[in-house]
């Protein structure tokens, strides 16, 4: 499937307040048909709890969202239904193998699933009788994002999925995200890995202290940030995405 | 329905993949009737009797061994005295050396202070042997008979007054800590959060938690009455209809607290001593190990009113009295109000989050 050029979500002016913080400022974006979108920022910038407003999760404090045309505040289970939704730090029962948690998911859209069918496509089938607690990282990963696919969603949603994972596992899970956009499927992702989000993404938006500071292809901002006469200290290549993140939202460690 | 239908089944299955709950709620329960089984409640009525024979006649001692109330022990003054002194005798008898036959010298009769009961009635039994003695030398036909009968009794023992009561409080456990547990559980590990972005209904989930309990509930209640009627000589003689009744009336104002406390507990940590708070006062003093009669009036007062003593006396009347539903409404209607009570707390307080 190509990328289309109609927005399936379009996110205006959105807000979330806790206390006097201002997590998320004013943000908009639109996510097209079938692209991989990536949002991007270091730990605290409001990446997850744009996603979860968007989820429907979380109350909005201000903006709209519209989802495949409904607006995810007036219409939220109707939007549940059309989404797909890997949280951050989500488990599972620990008594259910992942072919009956399976089972039981697709129960709560009212559906009935092929449990192997969808573990085949996170390639879990020879886990089908573990328990949850029994997978690897990487496994748990792709099990969520098979357990986010029962009800055959327009967009799936996954917060920080490569997050703890070795570069084997991440590689392996870039593969499994990029079938599941090739077989229809929008997906919007948060990640702090820069060359994940260069790799995997079709454009990104970076988020520091809950605003939108840059919307663009990868590459695009890749080139902007050459235009503007960046150099690195030591050439090898002239520049990449972390750089980009990195002159744009700072170098000093951020607390949770 | 169907979604609902579901829900159950998993979580049934969940459940019975739970091996702590199964020792919770079981295993745990039938070990505590086993251990106060052993604890011979019965065997307090016998008076430790002392005797010191220094005379040559055995005929006292001998009719004394055939009170089946005194449990006798012969030894030398200095012994029997010392072990009075200690606690391990109720009674010390002296026979003194000048008796001869029939005709015994004056009789010392050393009693516990702390036991003044067992010293009245081993002095009455004592004496009482001795009268027969001079009585005998009398007619006959003068004498007043007490002429004794023997009736077969439905007695009840301790264990018949306990398990309704172990039974009850397993019920209690079941909801209160179950509950709490399970959810502040599904909360902190983000369980709850990942249910939410699927369209299920909560109410949902929420029942099929407690029509899980509730099954579990009457298999408990199946399991330990089996168990007494089969191993505990349990005198069983109520309905099983009857105690499901009383006992899911119970059950939904434990799993009430249960809901309650998990909304006002962040971690675990904080369920414990709550959960403990409210339940070891009502295991104490709901008359579940022991008798409330022997409680003082205000404090009586406190218990006649707990959730568990209306549910642990609705199950023992049913179960060893062989009361039914109308027998009990006093206890019916305690437990109607105390749910009716923590229904209202829990849904004030229950947090998803």
């Amino acid at each position: 499937m190509t990328i289309g050029s109609t927005p399936i979500l379009k996110v205006q002016h959105l807000s979330k307040r806790y206390g006097h913080l201002l997590a998320v400022n004013d943000v908009s974006f639109e996510v097209v048909t079938g692209e991989i979108f990536g949002i991007l920022g270091p730990n605290g910038a409001g990446k997850t709890s744009t996603l979860e407003m968007i989820e429907t999760i979380r109350p909005v404090d201000g903006g709209e969202i519209m989802l495949d045309g409904l607006d995810v505040r007036k219409k939220p289970q109707e939007v549940k239904r059309r989404i797909g939704v890997q949280l951050q730090s989500s488990s599972f029962f620990d008594k259910l193998n992942l072919v009956e948690l399976l089972d039981l998911f697709a129960a709560l859209y009212d559906r009935s699933v092929e449990p192997m069918v969808l573990l085949d496509e996170v390639e879990l089938q020879e886990k089908a009788k573990s328990m949850v607690s029994e997978l690897s990282g990487g496994q748990k990963q792709r099990f969520s994002i098979a357990a986010a696919l029962v009800n055959d969603p327009k967009v799936l949603f996954l917060d920080e999925p490569t997050t703890g994972l070795d570069p084997q596992a991440r590689r392996h899970l870039w593969g499994v995200i990029r079938k599941i956009r090739n077989e229809g499927k929008t997906i919007v992702l948060t990640t702090h890995y820069m060359e994940e989000a260069e790799e995997l993404c079709d454009r990104v938006a970076i988020m520091d202290s809950g605003r939108i500071i840059a919307s663009a292809p990868p590459q695009e901002l890749v080139k902007q940030l050459l235009s503007q006469g960046f150099t690195k200290g030591r050439v090898e290549r002239l520049a990449n995405l972390e750089d980009v993140f990195l002159s744009m939202t700072g170098h000093s460690l951020r607390d949770e | 329905m169907m979604i609902l239908w579901k829900l159950f089944i998993a979580s049934l299955k969940m459940y019975s993949r739970q091996r702590e709950a199964l020792i919770w709620n079981i295993l745990l329960p039938l070990f505590m009737i086993v251990l106060f089984a052993f604890v011979d409640f019965g065997g307090l009525g016998k008076i430790e009797l002392g005797v010191v024979n220094q005379s040559g006649e055995y005929w006292l001692l001998d009719s004394l061994k055939h009170v089946q109330t005194l449990s006798i022990v012969e030894g030398t003054r200095e012994e029997e005295l010392k072990f009075l002194k200690l606690g391990d005798r109720d009674v010390v008898l002296v026979i003194p050396p000048e008796s001869s036959g029939a005709r015994l010298g004056e009789l010392s009769l050393f009693t516990n202070d702390g036991k003044p009961q067992e010293g009245q009635l081993a002095a009455l039994i004592i004496q009482r042997v001795c009268d027969d003695v001079v009585l005998k030398s009398i007619d006959e036909k003068s004498r007043i008979h007490v002429r004794v009968e023997h009736v077969q009794s439905r007695n009840l023992t301790y264990i018949d007054r306990l398990i309704p009561g172990i039974l009850a409080m397993s019920i209690m456990q079941t909801g209160i800590f179950g509950v709490a547990f399970g959810f502040v559980g599904l909360k902190k590990r983000g369980i709850l959060r990942r249910l939410w972005v699927t369209p299920i209904n909560p109410n949902d989930f929420i029942i099929a938690q407690v029509a899980t309990r509730l099954i579990v509930l009457v298999i408990q209640i199946v399991i330990m009455i089996g168990c007494g009627i089969l191993f505990f000589d349990l005198h069983f003689v109520g309905s099983f209809l009857d105690l499901f009744l009383v006992g899911i009336l119970g059950g939904i104002v434990f799993l009430a607290i249960g809901f309650a406390i998990s909304g006002i507990s962040k971690s675990e940590d904080q369920v414990a001593p709550i959960a403990n708070l409210i339940t070891l006062p009502m295991i104490l003093l709901g008359g579940v190990f022991f008798s409330r009669s022997s409680l003082p009036g205000i404090v009586h007062t406190i218990t006649d009113v707990f959730p568990l003593t209306y549910l642990a006396d609705g199950l023992r009347t049913i179960a060893i009295d062989g009361a039914t539903l109308g027998d009990v409404v006093p206890q019916l209607a305690g437990l109607l109000v105390w749910s009716i009570i923590s229904i209202i707390l829990a849904v004030k307080m229950f947090r998803w989050e």
